[in-house]
């Protein structure tokens, strides 16, 4: 009977029962796309992020920090194997890994910082891009304050400590000691400055397969790198790390306040729609009683109602989201696009969720209704 | 029957309290067929509710068959007035979305009716809707709204029918077919009261009561 009553008004009132389904289908749906997408976005953050540089800095354990810190690169140096035995450790997680080598020296009268690169090392079985520069030999790529004050361009030939290298990129200005840096292979600048087999950094970023979140996260790096590099140290950018971290909240803080504003229309459109709707069934609600109907009935069919809203509209939300999100999300997220895929839990989670928010948001203007004074609604209307 | 014992309602606090009955003191009596009649605000329609137990009275007693029908929990006095009361209202209020036959039988649920149906049908044929059965109320005119309302309230044999101003919005010719009703309900040992402000009903009582701001005169 129950049933009957709610289908029949549902039907009669078609305009009232679409625009209530149609508000909890688009929240549903707003929700379930987020979260369908929300992977591929945290991937593709990581991706983008990489791009910012190493975080994780390795290098010899008698380096003096303060030292380090004024000039940029250690003074001390460690054996270029290391980077194999960091390679090798299996504990350890990495996306990137290269071993390089500076020093200063006085050129044309001018401080500048050879930096020597190692092809990076991927991590097993994974092909990954490269992340430093790569750098052919006999070539450099000159940093942007050396280009300049030096006048030098693109194919121009330099003479470093009497080895003629050729200029194959300037870089554009990037604000640190970078601008006065020349970069070239590792091997070569190895030869050049007499350190045949020794770097003084392991750059490597992490690939966060250990959790970022964890406050003791240096510490347990630290730990686990003693064991296979006991006479290295590790220093950690905590400062791109962060960068990594806050962009990902940031996104989430955006979703959590575009989900208060969500929640609110939604409700205020629900709850504007579900006054009139009782309103206009307020006469319905004293006769009902008056036939002998009891509250729980009476509130049973506007809750039903709305109950019945809420299932339809779940489903039919985690549908239109899912299907958005496989739409558009490939467009998106380009890089990350394959982890977009159904999510079946989502739809546990709306069917649960959008029948609650729909009944508590008919339950106040139902309550209202049902304990007006019969005389005054029934009287005339 | 029917006892009232000093009912008063008083709506609002002071200082703008409206005194809708003021001690009020009634008896019924079985198959009695009674008219209230009284201005409009003269606390006719109170009164109606107070008697069918949608309104507690701010204070006194109402009695039918010696039960005070508001000592009654919520759920009892639900049931007492499906069994008891059929109401009939002045703007029918009917179920829009339901048809004729829908509207009729929505009373019929706490009653064990093996043909309510049947009953239905029958009730249906007596009041001149045989060809509306499936009619929603939208599609029905004012006299016959009335008719199906007088069907929804006749459908379980309740023993007291409470109109509030039944023919209000009918013509002459509705207006008789809905009295005689009435009367027929009556003369079968239902007890009727009907408020009014008019005199149709009054050729059917057997007993007119005036009411005048909330007191019986």
């Amino acid at each position: 009977m129950l049933f009957k009553l709610i289908y029949k008004e549902i039907l009669f009132r078609k305009l009232n029962f679409l625009l209530t389904f149609l508000a909890i289908s688009l929240a549903v749906a707003f929700f379930v796309s987020f979260f369908t997408t929300n992977e591929a976005s945290k991937r593709e953050t990581i991706r983008l992020t990489r791009d910012m540089g190493f975080n994780l800095r390795i290098i010899p354990k008698e380096t003096d920090m303060n030292n380090f810190w004024l000039k940029g690169y250690s003074e001390f140096y460690m054996p270029e194997e290391y980077v194999n035995r960091f390679w090798e450790f299996k504990n350890f997680s990495f996306a990137h890994l290269t071993a390089t080598l500076h020093k200063t020296i006085i050129w044309n009268g001018k401080e500048v910082i050879l930096t020597g690169i190692a092809p990076e090392i991927e991590p097993s079985g994974k092909k990954k891009t490269s992340m430093a520069f790569m750098i052919d030999t006999g070539m450099v790529y000159v940093g942007y304050e050396v280009a300049k004050l030096l006048n030098l361009e693109h194919g121009d030939t330099i003479k470093i400590l009497d080895k003629n290298f050729v200029i194959t990129k300037t870089l554009s200005e990037t604000g640190s000691s970078d601008d006065i840096r020349i970069y070239g292979t590792l091997s070569e600048f190895q030869d050049l400055l007499l350190m045949e087999g020794l770097v003084n950094e392991i750059m490597a970023l992490n690939c966060l397969c250990l959790s970022p979140d964890d406050d003791n996260y240096l510490k347990t790096i630290r730990e686990q790198l003693t064991r296979v590099l006991p006479e290295a140290k590790v220093i950690m950018n905590t400062t791109i790390a962060n960068a990594r971290e806050k962009q990902r909240h940031m996104l989430e803080q955006y979703f959590a306040v575009i989900t208060i504003f969500v929640i609110i229309l939604i409700a205020l459109w629900i709850g504007v729609l579900v006054m009139i709707n009782v309103r206009e069934r307020i006469t319905e609600i004293g006769i009902l009683n008056a036939m002998g109907h009891g509250w729980t009935e009476i509130v049973g069919l506007f809750l039903g109602k709305a109950l019945l809203i809420g299932v339809l509209s779940a489903a039919t939300g985690f549908i239109l989201g899912t299907g958005l999100a496989l739409k558009f999300g490939p467009d998106i997220f380009k890089i990350t696009a394959g982890t977009i895929k159904p999510i079946y839990e989502l739809l546990f989670w709306s069917l649960l969720v959008a029948p609650l928010f729909s009944t508590f948001l008919a339950l106040i203007p139902t309550m209202i209704a049902i304990f007006k004074d019969p005389a005054v609604t029934l009287r005339k209307v | 029957m029917i006892q009232l014992e000093r009912i008063s309602k008083i709506y609002g606090e002071l200082p703008k309290q409206a005194i809708a009955l003021k001690n009020v003191d009634l008896k019924i009596g079985k198959a009695e067929f009674i008219v209230v009649r009284g201005p409009s605000g003269s606390g006719k329609t109170t009164l109606l509710m107070s008697i069918g137990g949608m309104l507690q009275p701010s204070s006194g007693t109402v009695r039918i068959n010696d039960k005070d029908i508001y000592l009654l929990s919520i759920v009892e006095r639900s049931r007492f007035r499906a069994l008891n009361i059929g109401f009939v209202f002045q703007m029918f209020h009917l179920i829009p979305y339901l048809s004729v036959l829908e509207n009729i039988i929505l009373s019929t649920r706490h009653i064990k009716y093996d043909d309510s149906n049947k009953k239905a049908y029958s009730l249906i044929e007596d009041l001149g809707l045989s060809d509306r059965i499936n009619y929603k109320p939208s599609e029905l005119s004012a006299g016959e709204c009335q008719r199906v309302a007088l069907g929804r309230a006749l459908i379980h044999r309740p023993k007291i029918i409470l109109a509030d101003e039944p023919t209000g919005n009918l013509d002459p010719e509705n207006s008789s077919i809905v009295m005689k009703t009435f009367s027929n309900y009556h003369q079968n040992g239902g007890t009727v009261i009907i408020v009014t402000h008019g005199e149709d009903a009054d050729p059917f009582a057997d007993r007119v009561i005036y009411l005048k701001k909330g007191e019986i005169k």
